[in-house]
């Protein structure tokens, strides 16, 4: 009965994000089948548009993850832009100034940096809330701009670019960037890395007593404590985890697809993940799904823009409107109205 | 350097900045403070003065008049808070998630619009409030220039803090309406009606919210782009922190905001060789030392982000 509601509910969610979607493209004076042509064409066109589909998913699956990992404690980690941030920082740093050390090592220690920072970042809110009872939801708003503000520096300061007048820092070397898989598309391995943190959080999430204790802690804190669960060890652990995989979603990006760091590098992928998280329900195989289909959105938007002028911003409208129809699912029930009127 | 700092000229500049970068931030702080003391958080901020900026923008342009556009302003952002509230009181959802699916369906929603109405016009701009000199306050050294030569809705804001003010301190409905954050359960034996008066509440801070964003268009620039509130929406929720959830004190701490702001931009136009983003970072390091501070004596409401279902423990 009760899944029987759910695929109601979801039937409803499509329906009208396609009725609003068809009508966003009749707006632009433009004829819907020819532009949801454009759109799957966009996407399945050919091999390099179907690869940018996981190349722009990347950042989503890891930040979407780690938003996701927070949110089983109750810890409402809504930081994961600035956490993505210190990790292009740190990514940036260690690939830039550790030139003695070989390529393959400097990658798998830039990633080990901007997981460390990354996690630190969140780690922050985390001990703001376990120890002093401070909302995390101000606290990591706060740490985001400063660690965009403090990316600003970086690029005009000790990071930027010796021979260039931009504000970026210098081109990071072959050696030490991702590999590219399938050149000439911009695919990389960091898709790679992104399922396998996937499969990974799946696992410790399903499997392990780490993952088991997290649950426990976000259905109930009265009753975990009861049973000698340590919430403030678990907010920690789960806030940790969360910025670290942020952070790696910042390494990704700028040793993997943009080989040098700069402003804007996150293209506000922070707040999307908090939602790909919902649409999730918080299951690492949910993110995956809905990254992946978000990522597709995007290009087949971004393809619609190109060649038919309608505004790429109906992506943001899609996704917001979808996560408003998630949280106001209860209108699609009849019970709804019933009770209303009885009152 | 130095001597070019130390001026009078410098910082009559300065403060005039001051203001004018903080009115859109003290409005939405204001609106902000009234709807986290009746225990919602609205994150989505940010949304509410993106459709109070669009809006704005579009019904000045086709009416060609100001306080038309400044009504469709505060219905526009009216209508996001409208959102959030049905969402948050009568559904009891996340008010984060919300708040959030709000900024980014709001981001979506501006920019379509904006390039509908844009489209076969490259430039499109309007005639901007003028301001108004109160005569011997404005000819004040130093600070005339920046609190009483300016626009009507910055000397909107100074009324509306006053009322803000006498209405927490000295009214029943200021107390009920603090009640509801702190106690919900309590304030509704008492014969407060929790719903009606968080109805209430949202809808004043979408009010003030699309003021807002309205000042940013029809003060500021006298157009519309995209994604032009930029994080203001969440600085306003700082300035609420920083001013201990009161009118009075969001007023001065979006002052707070708006002068590390204005002083960024005129030590960059001396030619100051300091990364700007240093100064812009610092009110965000104060609020969480203000937040740090606040341990053990903490302002904020009992029940904020908490749904109140009547009935329930």
């Amino acid at each position: 009965m009760k899944t029987k509601k759910h695929l109601l509910d979801i039937l409803w969610i499509v329906i009208i994000a396609v009725a609003a979607t068809t009508l966003m493209m009749i707006l632009c004076k433009a004829s819907p089948l020819e532009a949801y042509q454009m759109f799957f064409n966009g996407i399945f066109g050919n091999l390099s548009s179907f690869c940018e589909v996981f190349v722009k998913a990347t950042p989503l699956i890891l930040t979407g993850l780690g938003c996701a990992v927070a949110f089983r404690t109750g810890f409402f980690n809504i930081g994961a832009e600035g956490q993505f941030y210190v990790g292009a920082i740190a990514a940036a740093m260690v690939a830039l100034n550790l030139t003695g050390v070989p390529g393959p090592a400097r990658i798998v220690l830039s990633m080990l940096a901007g997981f460390i920072c990354g996690g630190v970042w969140a780690l922050i809110a985390a001990i703001f809330k376990a120890k002093f009872g401070i909302s995390e939801i101000i606290v990591t708003i706060m740490l985001n701009y400063i660690a965009i503000n403090f990316l600003g520096i970086a690029v005009r300061t000790f990071l930027m670019d010796p021979e260039g007048t931009v504000p970026q820092s210098a081109r990071i070397e072959s050696s030490s960037a991702l590999g590219l898989l399938m050149p000439p598309t911009r695919l990389n391995a960091g898709i790679i890395i992104a399922v396998a943190a996937v499969i990974i959080v799946w696992i410790l999430m399903e499997k392990t007593k780490v993952g088991y204790e997290i649950k426990v802690v976000g259905f109930n804190k009265r009753a975990a404590k009861c049973n000698g669960i340590s919430v403030m060890k678990n907010i920690v652990v789960s806030a940790f985890l969360s910025g670290g995989l942020a952070g790696l979603a910042g390494v990704i990006e700028v040793i993997g697809i943009q080989k040098k760091l700069l402003e804007g590098i996150s293209s506000d992928c922070g707040y999307t993940a908090v939602l790909i998280a919902l649409i999730a329900s918080n299951n690492p195989i949910g993110v995956l799904i809905a990254a992946v289909g978000f990522a597709a959105m995007q290009v087949g938007a971004n393809s619609m823009q190109r060649q038919m002028g309608i505004p790429s911003a109906i992506v943001n409208i899609l996704i917001g409107l979808v996560v408003l129809l998630i949280l106001g699912r209860k209108i699609f029930r009849l019970s709804f109205f019933r009770k209303k009127a009885k009152n | 350097m130095l001597e070019q700092i130390f001026t009078i000229t410098f910082f009559t500049a300065f403060f005039s900045a001051t203001v004018r970068m903080a009115v859109p931030l003290a409005y939405a702080a204001l609106g902000e403070v009234f709807l986290e003391r009746a225990g919602i958080l609205n994150i989505g901020m940010e949304g509410v003065m993106l459709g109070g900026a669009f809006f704005s923008f579009a019904g000045a342009f086709y009416s060609n008049n100001l306080f038309i556009g400044l009504i469709c302003g505060m219905l526009g952002g009216c209508v996001v808070s409208l959102i959030h509230g049905f969402l948050c009181i009568k559904l009891s959802q996340n008010q984060s998630v919300s708040g959030i699916a709000l900024n980014i369906f709001m981001l979506g929603v501006t920019s379509f619009g904006y390039r509908l109405m844009s489209e076969g016009q490259s430039y499109q701009q309007i005639e901007p409030f003028a301001t108004i000199k109160i005569p011997l306050l404005g000819d004040i050294p130093l600070i005339g220039d920046a609190l009483f030569n300016q626009d009507i809705l910055t000397y909107c804001v100074y009324v509306l803090i006053v009322i803000a003010i006498v209405f927490y301190k000295k009214t029943a409905a200021g107390l009920a309406f603090s009640s509801i954050g702190e106690h919900p359960a309590s304030a509704d034996a008492a014969g407060i009606s929790v719903y009606k008066y968080q109805w209430i509440a949202i809808i004043v801070n979408g009010i003030l919210g699309g003021i807002g964003g309205a000042v940013l268009v029809l003060v500021q620039t006298g157009k519309f782009s995209e994604n032009m509130v930029s994080g203001r929406g969440y600085i306003a929720l700082a300035a609420v922190i920083l001013g201990r959830y009161t009118p009075l004190g969001s007023f001065g701490a979006a002052l707070v905001f708006g002068g590390a702001n204005a002083l960024q931009i005129r030590l960059q136009a001396l030619g100051v060789p300091l990364p700007t983003q240093a100064l812009a970072m610092l009110p965000y390091i104060v609020t969480l030392i203000a937040l740090l501070g606040s341990i053990g004596r903490s302002n904020e409401p009992e029940s904020l982000s908490k749904p109140y279902v009547r009935g329930s423990r």
